[in-house]
């Protein structure tokens, strides 16, 4: 799923300060899993808003509200009223949702609520992490199922860096080595075999760097 | 054990907070948090929870916009939750939004939270912290709340 992280308050009140009426439009898949943009973090953030606010005589009316996806025209249309309403809109989804939201209603001014962050896992309740960073060209065939290009700090394709200690990286405690991961997994499925591929330079052209991409299913296009 | 012996020295001041009560009904002698002083009664809302992790980021914030100048979730003492980790959800729920009062300008030690157990001495370290920070300084909104 997308991970997201909610904005400081300062500055989603910065952002907020020109209007009088905001709708604070949660999204209730990815963000609302990582506690970010749901039912209860819009609902947790509109009072945290005119509490701040409150502090400086200044009135902000919220309304919140959260459609099921705010990626998907046939969930924010849902919305459609209650962006009327209100002369912003605080989304609290990730950076396609607020695109989205842009996009099907052209007159109304948007602002993003969370920072986008990366696609991840749920490793255990409260902690997230990376796995995956979209690259368009996936090889996790031949890692055993670990991606390098996420997950080893160098993206190193070709084995460990040689820095690694005990299997944490030398950038950080916290961080796994991944080569030490894939070493360890494809040695225990018997896939050491793997590690005598030579992988070459990657190409990048199916990532961002090839610019925005796109997916057509011609097959569902009417 | 009711749990408001320790507000006699602080509520006798000039200042006398408002202050909401969350509680776990199975945290308190007879599951109720009361007073027999009727003036202290009108400063202290209480609001009954079947666990103290039923309490949400949004009900300690209403509770602020509502015109309370602190709150107090209690829960049971470590090792005898009911629900077996409902009381360290609680505490830590608290601790965020004790982050969340600093990062809006309220003020975290406006919030606190206590097991059955400690009540008296968490509401002498709430009305501490409120003789430092002074009323609630947002006016409560015409249409705010409670329930």
């Amino acid at each position: 799923m997308i991970v997201a992280k909610q904005k400081p308050i300062a500055e989603i009140k910065e952002m907020l300060r020109p209007y009088q009426k905001v709708l604070i439009l949660g999204c209730g898949t990815c963000v609302k899993t990582c506690f970010a943009g749901g039912e209860d973090e819009a609902a947790t953030l509109g009072a945290a808003l005119r509490l701040a606010f409150g502090q400086e005589s200044k009135s902000i009316e919220t309304e919140e509200l959260t459609v099921e996806r705010q990626c998907e025209d046939a969930f924010i249309q849902e919305a459609a009223q209650a962006v009327a309403r209100n002369e912003a809109v605080l989304s609290l989804a990730c950076g396609a949702g607020v695109q989205a939201m842009a996009r099907r209603f052209a007159k109304s001014v948007l602002l993003p609520g969370v920072n986008t962050t990366f696609i991840g896992v749920l490793e255990k309740p409260g902690l997230f992490t990376e796995e995956c960073s979209g690259c368009g060209d996936c090889d996790l065939d031949t890692f055993g199922g670990i991606c390098p290009v996420t997950r080893c700090s160098k993206r190193l394709m070709n084995g460990p860096c040689g820095g690694s200690k005990n299997g944490k990286c030398e950038v950080s405690p916290d961080i796994d080595c991944a080569w030490q991961l894939i070493i360890d997994r494809l040695t225990a499925l018997g896939l050491q075999g793997n590690l005598k591929r030579y992988i070459p330079a990657k190409d990048w052209r199916p990532s961002l760097a090839g610019g925005p991409r796109r997916l057509l299913r011609e097959d569902h296009v009417i | 054990m009711t749990g408001t012996e320790g507000c006699d020295r602080y509520m006798s001041s000039k200042f006398e907070p408002k202050i909401h009560v969350f509680f776990c009904v199975n945290a308190l002698d007879r599951g109720v948090f009361s007073t027999q002083d009727p003036e202290k009664a009108a400063r202290i809302q209480s609001v009954k929870m079947p666990c103290s992790s039923m309490i949400k980021d949004i009900f300690m914030l209403k509770a602020f916009e509502c015109g309370a100048d602190g709150v107090m979730v209690v829960g049971c003492p470590a090792g005898r939750c009911k629900r077996v980790d409902g009381n360290i959800r609680a505490a830590k729920r608290v601790a965020w939004v004790q982050k969340l009062l600093d990062e809006i300008g309220l003020g975290g030690k406006r919030l606190v939270y206590t097991a059955s157990s400690d009540t008296d001495a968490a509401i002498t370290l709430l009305l501490k912290g409120l003789a430092e920070l002074g009323p609630n300084p947002v006016k409560p909104a015409a249409q705010a709340s409670p329930r």
